[in-house]
């Protein structure tokens, strides 16, 4: 008894912590960083939002209009145009985080280092988000200013103490961190870059062509409509959801595509 | 130390792993032998965690490999040549896998150092030829100075001296004190290389042991005959309880019989002998006759290896 006692007080004492989320996150941080193309996509992708919101805002502003073009005319939404190209990159950024991991193998060497999956999807999840919602921030609020300068002088413009306009430019750049981690749950899911890049510009591009035939004003529920119409309008378009309910809308979408990704991505051999 | 305990996995209607139960001890370097798809891999997989058995366990140190604390810090695992983004440097691979167990960036660098990368530390790893992605992959497996470790194929596109390298490497780790476990289809490699061997064929175990005592104890010794009339003595040595064969040159070769015993028959016989040699059964021989029933990929008859003698083990 007495020895056991001994060996028990003599037993170097049991480090307490364990690898967990912080060290899942800074890794996953590391990840991202270190691979140039990824640095260098997400630049060229801002630059081509913003020239693309410029030459919107630019055909605004010197284009022969009709007569009465300027009743009605959405400054802010115009200065947003370019936001359709970032969507589409920052979902396929969010997509090949994880379809990246497994086309290169990566994968195994990242579950045999986090075997807790949840934590490491927990760690790509906040990771990526967090990237994609500065970007999109960035995307959104640069659009707008460089919109704003083009539109001056010629054309209404919008500030960003008018009604609306905050709402817009935040709700557009978290808009944009939500479809890159739609793009992340349809990744886990998929696993294969090419299938699962063909579903989220299926979900995003082609399913309001599809939908746009079917009765009952379904269109307004998918994800590009919300984005165009409702989010990233001072005003909503005519028959669109409001910009909150569009925002929830696409904020389930995105629990729902993370959710079955996860659940998968836990249960099946890496 | 490393347990399975009636490890099962299976792939549609392919029995991968069957009922797998073993034990793989520190100190030495354990050899995990087996043909191609008999199961190796997919055991190692288990191991840590990348698969998931549909029955039994595989615990390192007592526990399932998902609940390790720092799992890189307990085990290393060399599973894939190709574990790595190609666009990724090695010594960013190597930091990012340092910062999911909290290892000392210094320590990036000694492993680096160690399997001889340090000079292309900062060239992207898809730029590697296979042997650098696989000390690259050796790199990654002692990071975190783990006391079990695992590779799959660690000789798999290495030159002469990287596998010499590696060899020592694997001694070393299990000389002081770390459990070693390598597989390899290539039984020449592993009786350099290990000490123990686990023998597998269709995802079962077919032996555990030391690489004397499988040698030692497979039936493959055989006796090369040569004498001018074959037919006579064919007859006679069949008769005797011996089990011969006359092959292409003329020369008999016989199994379970003893060259001394051969000599004898021949002498009663008045039969002459021109060459009586007793041929050691190689490790190959050995694990030729034991995976014999187990080969999954096994060559057309007429193949290169239906010309060697396989005996059938009675067991």
């Amino acid at each position: 008894m007495t020895y056991a006692l001994t060996l028990e007080q003599t037993r170097a004492p049991e480090p307490r912590t364990q690898a967990g989320l912080t060290q899942a996150v800074r890794a996953e941080w590391r990840k991202l960083v270190s691979l140039r193309s990824t640095v260098w996509a997400l630049l060229i992708t801002l630059a081509g939002t913003v020239l693309v919101s410029y030459l919107s805002a630019h055909g605004a502003r010197h284009g022969r209009q009709p007569a009465g073009f300027y009743r009605g005319f959405d400054p802010t939404n115009t200065a947003l145009a370019g936001l359709a190209l970032g969507s589409l990159v920052i979902g396929i950024f969010g997509v090949l985080s994880m379809t990246g991991e497994y086309g290169s193998g990566t994968i195994r060497s990242s579950l045999a280092a986090v075997p807790r999956r949840r934590v490491f999807f927990a760690a790509k999840v906040i990771v990526l988000g967090t990237c994609a919602l500065v970007v999109g921030m960035v995307m959104s609020f640069v659009s707008f200013y460089v919109g704003q300068a083009v539109l001056s002088g010629g054309a209404p413009t919008a500030t960003l103490s008018d009604p609306g306009v905050l709402r817009v430019l935040l709700e557009s750049g978290a808009f944009l961190a939500l479809l890159a981690l739609f793009g992340v749950g349809l990744g886990a899911m998929i696993r294969h870059s090419a299938g699962a890049i063909a579903t989220f510009v299926g979900c995003t591009l082609l399913l309001p062509l599809l939908l746009h035939e079917v009765p009952g004003n379904v269109v307004r529920f998918s994800p590009e409509s919300i984005f165009a119409n409702s989010v990233a309008d001072v005003v909503p378009t005519n028959g669109a959801v409001s910009s909150t309910e569009g925002f929830i809308l696409m904020a389930g979408y995105t629990v729902l595509a993370l959710a079955v990704g996860g659940v998968l991505l836990v249960r099946r051999d890496a | 130390m490393i347990r399975t305990q009636g490890l099962t996995k299976r792939y549609g209607r392919t029995l991968a792993v069957d009922d797998l139960t073993l034990t793989v001890t520190p100190g030495v370097v354990t050899g995990f032998l087996g043909p191609n798809g008999s199961g190796k891999s997919t055991t190692m997989r288990m191991m840590v965690g990348l698969d998931v058995p549909d029955a039994g366990s595989a615990t390192v140190n007592g526990s399932p490999y998902a609940e390790l604390r720092w799992p890189l810090r307990e085990v290393g695992a060399l599973l894939d040549a190709k574990a790595f983004h190609p666009g990724r440097t090695a010594r960013n691979h190597l930091r990012w896998l340092a910062e999911t167990n909290d290892i000392d960036v210094r320590r990036v660098d000694e492993v680096l150092d160690l399997v001889g990368l340090t000079s292309v530390a900062h060239r992207r790893a898809g730029k590697f030829s296979l042997g650098m992605g696989q000390r690259l992959g050796v790199a990654s497996a002692l990071l975190g100075d783990p006391g079990v470790l695992l590779f799959d194929e660690p000789v798999n596109g290495l030159d002469p001296e990287g596998i010499r390298w590696i060899r020592h490497l694997l001694r070393g780790l299990a000389a002081e004190g770390r459990t070693v476990l390598v597989s390899s289809h290539l039984i020449s490699e592993m009786a350099l290389t290990a000490q123990r061997l686990v023998v597998i064929g269709r995802g079962s175990l077919i032996a555990e042991t030391s690489v004397e005592e499988f040698t030692a104890s497979s039936q493959g010794d055989t006796v090369r005959v040569l004498t001018p009339t074959p037919q006579r003595f064919v007859k006679a040595l069949s008769e005797a309880g011996a089990r011969p064969s006359v092959g292409e040159d003329g020369a008999i070769t016989v199994h379970a019989m003893r060259a001394a015993d051969i000599g004898e028959l021949a002498a009663r016989l008045s039969v002459t002998v021109h060459e009586l040699t007793p041929v050691r059964a190689s490790l190959e021989d050995a694990f030729m006759a034991l995976t014999a029933d187990a080969v999954d990929f096994r060559s057309a008859p007429g193949g290169v290896e239906a010309h060697v003698p396989v005996p059938v083990p009675a067991r």
